[in-house]
């Protein structure tokens, strides 16, 4: 099934989105690395449910949005958007920064969405260890850091195996950029935010590498102690990119998870 | 041609195989290859050698500031200002200068200039700086807000100068009640203005329009007609020509009795052009602290870095310029005809540099080459 591409206007700023599949709406919002598109776990979840996979403001091809000074700030705005796309009540599933947003979000409005996915989110403060700082490393160690091992991930080639044309340089920028203004200080979490994670009961779902070098497993086990009604999902084996390191076994969980009974 | 002195006040003072197991001298290498005990006689030291500058006859002093690094420990413009308003008592104080984007209070950083203006008696040349990115990391400051936080930090400084307190300020970075500093210069309306450059045609531009002194350092010859071009152009948007007393440039010389002896001393200055820059891209310019076009001009304007550079080709390109008196006063008269500068900041003292050297090229430069380029 071919995903569609989109332009959704929010607040003066054109959001460019992939949207595809069939079924109740899952937002999916990404993470610094900026909007990989239809790899091959959204081919998978997008059999079930309709995905919705929004650039973020700053990030590829959507508006500039410099007046945004943190992740809160775009939490609000992804309420707004999931109105003015009706979207009705989605699940939304967020990864690394986008998880964050995702924990925000539902932290303001937890009746805006249905059931939650975070996979290795920021946002917290770790209690051991530290969150890498990521602007500190040139991309390619950086790229090192974030994953298990390159060898065991289906579309390495795909995604990384050539060298990027100018353009995508450009974008790769534009994308750290808009990172840094979001996140730099304080770095990578909201110290408020563990206050509110205990309003937000929706169903959800944590799912961290077991060998994440970037943001702490630690933090995992916050949220899920935080959150009203989480589960911790462990993948070994994996780093900070569980979506594109296990695709199928990310697929399988994120499919069960939306999919299966709501814990009592 | 007016001359001024200027040192960074390193702290040299560990085995160089030490710093080399670091990606950086900044940022990474430990504190613990800092020593008090050195530091406090070599803050002595630099201070005499400042002074001394001013009695040889020095038209400025220079100072600056730079973080977390062994290339530089003056920490604070400011204080140092303060103790030289204090013990010399001609030369102008060249603040070169005080790091804006990363100064959270822009109110109390008027307050200071304008004591060290007073105590002084107006010898303040207030330059304002960006920064590299090392002050940023050491500040924690946002590097993607480094130009704008620049800008705001400039426009409340000159308002509190200028404007009659008391008045509110609510802008993006700066918010304050209530400004009325109980200490404004001395100079009126404010001390001169100058601003640094390296490789930003926005801040060439924004220098023009404003009529500050603007000095790139250590860039080709033909890179500096470049970046005046574009003051230039700034100037002209309000309707102003520039002329020589509108520019600066910086270079590294040390003069001696013998040629040899210069020569000698000028290897020092290795230490600043490879060693101290040394480190991945990201210390030096984090994501977001260049727009595009300053990034695109940085590559043009650098296609080799000084660190490649043989102490030959540094000396050939006039970035350190090392002789006895009389080749110093051709060398710079070169300088000056090339770029039609008005000032000349000299960076004289580097890595281990002795006192006595330091000292020796001081007097000689008070004695022969000042006198020389006094004039033209």
């Amino acid at each position: 099934m071919r995903p569609r591409e989109q332009t959704i206007s929010v607040g003066g700023i054109d959001v460019h989105a992939w949207t595809g599949g069939q079924g109740e709406p899952l937002m999916v919002l990404h993470g610094a690395g900026g909007n990989r598109g239809w790899t091959r776990w959204v081919e998978q979840v997008a059999q079930r449910f309709t995905v919705w996979a929004p650039t973020h403001p700053g990030f590829g091809r959507s508006g500039d949005a410099p007046w945004m000074e943190s992740i809160d700030d775009l939490a609000r705005f992804y309420l707004w958007l999931i109105d003015a796309a009706g979207l009705g009540r989605p699940h939304v599933l967020g990864h690394s920064i986008g998880g964050w947003v995702a924990a925000e979000l539902a932290t303001m409005s937890p009746r805006s969405i249905d059931r939650l996915v975070l996979v290795a989110p920021g946002g917290l403060k770790p209690e051991r260890g530290e969150i890498l700082d990521i602007f500190y490393h040139p991309p390619a160690e950086l790229r090192t850091l974030s994953v298990h091992d390159p060898a065991t991930i289906p579309e390495w080639d795909e995604l990384f195996g050539r060298a990027p044309t100018a353009a995508e340089l450009e974008t790769a920028v534009r994308n750290q950029e808009m990172t840094a203004r979001l996140t730099w200080k304080p770095y990578m979490h909201n110290p408020r935010l563990a206050r509110f994670l205990p309003r937000v009961t929706n169903p959800a779902l944590i799912v961290w590498g077991r060998e994440d070098r970037v943001v702490p497993l630690d933090c995992g086990e916050q949220y899920r102690r935080l959150l009203g009604n989480a589960t911790l999902s462990v993948l070994e084996k994996c780093g900070h990119l569980p979506p594109i390191e296990q695709p199928d076994t990310f697929a399988r969980l994120v499919i069960d998870f939306l999919r299966g009974p709501i814990r009592p | 041609m007016k001359l001024y002195y200027f040192s960074e006040m390193p702290h040299h003072e560990f085995p160089d195989e030490e710093g080399a197991k670091y990606p950086s001298l900044r940022l990474d290498f430990p504190n613990r290859f800092f020593s008090p005990e050195k530091a406090r006689a070599n803050y002595q030291r630099y201070l005499d050698e400042y002074e001394f500058a001013d009695r040889a006859g020095f038209d400025g002093l220079m100072i600056n500031e730079h973080h977390s690094t062994p290339s530089c420990v003056n920490v604070s413009v400011n204080m140092t200002a303060g103790i030289l308003a204090r013990t010399t008592t001609r030369a102008k104080l060249l603040i070169l200068g005080n790091i804006l984007p990363i100064e959270d209070n822009p109110v109390r950083m008027a307050e200071q200039l304008a004591m060290a203006d007073l105590i002084s008696g107006g010898r303040v040349l207030s330059g304002f700086v960006r920064g590299t990115g090392v002050e940023t990391w050491w500040a924690n400051s946002n590097p993607v807000h480094n130009r704008e936080r620049f800008e705001e930090c400039h426009d409340l400084i000159l308002k509190a100068w200028t404007t009659p307190g008391p008045f509110r300020w609510e802008g993006r970075h700066y918010h304050f009640r209530h400004v009325n500093p109980w200490c404004v210069p001395l100079q009126k309306p404010h001390p001169p203005i100058w601003i640094p450059g390296t490789a930003s045609p926005e801040t060439a531009v924004w220098a023009g329009r404003r009529g500050y002194t603007y000095v790139p350092f250590l860039v080709p010859f033909d890179v500096a007609r470049e970046l005046f071009d574009y003051y230039r152009q700034g100037a002209a948007e309000v309707g102003r020509t520039a002329g020589p007393d509108d520019f600066g440039f910086l270079i590294c010389a040390v003069t001696a009795d013998t040629k040899a002896k210069a020569l000698e001393a000028g290897r020092h200055f290795m230490w600043r052009m490879g060693p101290t820059l040394r480190g991945p891209v990201e210390y030096f310019s984090p994501v977001g602290m260049r727009s595009r076009a300053g990034t695109q001009f940085a590559m043009r304007a650098r296609p080799r870095s000084l660190a490649t550079m043989s102490y030959d080709e540094l000396l050939d390109g006039h970035y350190i310029i090392a002789g006895t008196p009389d080749e110093v006063i051709d060398r710079f008269a070169h300088v000056r005809r090339e770029l039609g500068i008005g000032h000349l900041l000299l960076e004289a003292q580097e890595s281990r540099m002795d006192h006595p050297t330091t000292m020796r090229s001081i007097e000689l430069m008070g004695a022969k080459v000042i006198p020389a380029m006094a004039t033209g």
